[in-house]
């Protein structure tokens, strides 16, 4: 997994504990990184579980609800560093299908190698749009987080009813966006 | 922006620990980062390299291409020369059989032996026609086709289709008609050589494929832009036709309408691959509206400049021109083939002039200045002296002794347009090709004697 997802993890977790308790943590969690990311490295993916899970229990916080926030904080991220993606939309539904097709295409030019979780979306009714989110990764709570975000982006109100799927080691999950008039 | 400062305790100072980290951190980043720009650099060296590679392939490939081009080239041009070279040979022989076939056919002979030559002369001349279409195509095909300009008048172009085309479409029994509109019975530029050749060829075409019913030429001209006028020369024949589907191939070298045709007819299958050129190159074209038994229409279309301020002598007159006779005529021949010294004497002899043959240059001037003479054809390569060095020295003495122009006719095998116009340059007043044929030579002489007259007549 992308060194930023780590580091970004870190400075989120940084402005909620402050540094010495994140310390004490990446002491406290066996990673082979020793907490030692940078953004052009690459990391497994159970350093980034672990260190959630440890985070949770620290803030005494469900690890969902955990993800989600750092999916809200990594789309802050993403407006405020690729803001070409964002040029031309001005609905959150057009750039929730643009991921999948514009997004993860200029990724993938960049790290051919990258392995990508997919964003099926289709619009099954007037002011709905449905998200199937399928990965090896168990993120779909982190997906919600984005989803809920980039909603917020565009100045939506909205509800969004979530159903999973998971099983064996394929996470998958169904998300359906109502815009409330 | 760090968030973690605005939450961070004391910022001024770092625990060893999240210094230690940091530093591994950084390091990590710097040992990629290092392998990233080694294989970068590799990568940069193998396109460089392959771009070198590239660059010497293809300079290789260059120079074979060029040498490739330069032996094409010069293979080529060795085919144009064996080709002019070989028609040129063979023209000369050719000269001598077809004259002594001629003089042969002169000599009272039965009726069997007349058939004989008469064969033996068809056969020459169908052989000499195949020799000019071999030499015109090869001549088209390495762009060396000339094309002059003289002013020509079209009557005149009527008239001799006339002459050539009309006995041979009445022997089989064909109603031959030649018509000229009024708007082209005036002069104009263009080449009156190669006019003659398109049109000859579709009107031999025409008699030669029509059995029954008639073959016409007609002739018009539409006035066109930037002072030039397309020339209209319509060939129609009652002939077979040739089928819609047979006529894309008409025009293609060594192709007729079909191969039965070959075996019935003969000929090159060249004829309309050069007309069309011919016509193209004088930035017209060829065009056949026909259909199987309905007959053929050819429509030959070149671009010519009309001289409007020149009227053309009456065509009507020149059917009556025969009174012209050169009995008695005293003709100087300077030749110095054998065989061509024979073709001429035995051509001229119905003729009755008085002819006296010399073999070069130097001595037909020394006989032109002991004697009395009304006439030269002089051949242009010979040994001692040349023809056109002869005829310059003539020139330069009647001046001197300020005598009328004796008209000298130009008898060469090596007949190419700009070679022509040479000997008109250098005095001559006319040209015959070689092999000579008995009309064209004695058509030529009366020209030459009528021009003479008419200048004359001058006051």
């Amino acid at each position: 997994m992308k060194g930023v997802v780590f580091v970004e993890l870190i400075r989120m977790a940084e402005s909620v504990m402050g540094e010495e308790a994140v310390d004490d943590i990446l002491e406290s969690v066996d990673l082979e990184s020793d907490g030692a990311f940078s953004v052009v490295g690459n990391y497994p993916c159970s350093e980034l579980m672990a260190l959630v899970d440890a985070f949770g229990t620290y803030l005494d916080a469900p690890v969902d609800a955990l993800q989600a926030k750092f999916g809200h904080w990594m789309f802050a991220r993403f407006v405020e560093g690729y803001p070409a993606f964002f040029e031309g939309k001005h609905d959150g539904f057009d750039m929730l299908d643009s991921i999948e097709n514009e997004v993860h295409v200029e990724v993938r030019k960049l790290y051919p190698e990258v392995e990508l979780p997919t964003f099926a979306t289709e619009r099954p009714g007037e002011g709905q749009l449905k998200m199937v989110y399928a990965s090896e990764r168990p993120l779909q709570h982190f997906c919600r987080g984005m989803l809920e975000s980039c909603m917020d982006h565009f100045g939506h109100t909205y509800t969004v009813d979530m159903q999973e799927s998971s099983a064996q080691g394929q996470h998958r999950a169904e998300f359906l966006v109502q815009k409330v008039a | 922006m760090y968030l973690g400062e605005q939450v961070g305790s004391t910022p001024d100072h770092v625990s060893r620990r999240r210094y230690l980290r940091e530093r591994k951190g950084r390091e990590e980043a710097e040992r990629l980062l290092e392998a990233k720009s080694r294989e970068l650099y590799e990568a940069n060296q193998r396109l460089t390299k392959l771009a070198e590679t590239l660059e010497t392939a293809v300079h290789l490939r260059t120079a074979e291409l060029e040498t490739a081009r330069v032996a094409a080239e010069a293979a080529n041009e060795a085919k144009s020369v064996f080709l002019a070279s070989m028609s040129h040979e063979i023209r000369t022989p050719l000269n001598g059989i077809l004259g002594m076939a001629q003089a042969l056919d002169d000599s009272g002979l039965t009726q069997a032996q007349h058939q004989l030559v008469t064969v033996l002369g068809e056969s020459g001349r169908l052989l000499l026609s195949i020799i000019n279409d071999v030499l015109d195509i090869s001549k088209i095909e390495a762009g060396k086709f000339d094309l002059e300009t003289v002013a020509y008048s079209l009557p005149e172009l009527a008239r001799v289709m006339c002459q050539h085309h009309r006995v041979a479409a009445e022997e089989k029994g064909l109603q031959f008609e030649v018509t000229i509109d009024d708007s082209a019975k005036v002069m104009a530029e263009t080449d009156p050589t190669r006019l003659q050749q398109v049109v000859g060829n579709l009107l031999s075409n025409a008699v030669k494929f029509t059995d029954s019913g008639r073959v016409s030429l007609h002739m018009t001209l539409e006035e066109a832009r930037n002072g030039k006028a397309w020339l209209k020369m319509t060939v129609t024949d009652s002939g077979p036709g040739i089928a819609k589907s047979q006529q894309p191939r008409l025009f293609q070298r060594f192709s007729q309408a079909n191969t039965s045709i070959t075996r019935m007819h003969g000929g090159t299958g060249l004829g309309l691959a050069i007309s069309r050129r011919i016509c193209e190159l004088m930035g017209g074209s060829i065009s056949v509206k026909s259909d199987a038994g309905k007959g053929a229409t050819f429509v030959a279309k070149v671009q010519v400049v009309p001289l409007k301020e020149r009227t053309p002598a009456d065509a009507s007159l020149s059917e009556v021109k025969e009174v012209v006779t050169l009995e008695g005529l005293r003709v100087l021949a300077a030749e110095d083939n054998k065989t061509n010294q024979l073709v001429l004497r035995h051509m001229l002899k119905k003729a009755q002039v008085q002819l006296t043959i010399v073999p070069d240059g130097k001595q037909a001037i020394e006989t032109w200045s002991a004697g009395a003479f009304d006439m030269v054809l002089m051949d242009i390569n010979m040994p001692v002296m040349d023809g056109l060095e002869a005829t310059r020295l003539i020139r330069e003495a009647e001046r001197a002794a300020m005598k009328e122009a004796v008209p000298i006719i130009a008898v060469s095998a090596n007949a190419m347009v700009h070679q022509v116009a040479g000997y008109l340059s250098e005095g001559m007043t006319g040209h015959v090709s070689k092999p000579v044929s008995r009309a064209v030579l004695v058509e030529a002489m009366i020209k030459a004697l009528e021009e003479k007259r008419s200048r004359g007549a001058d006051p």
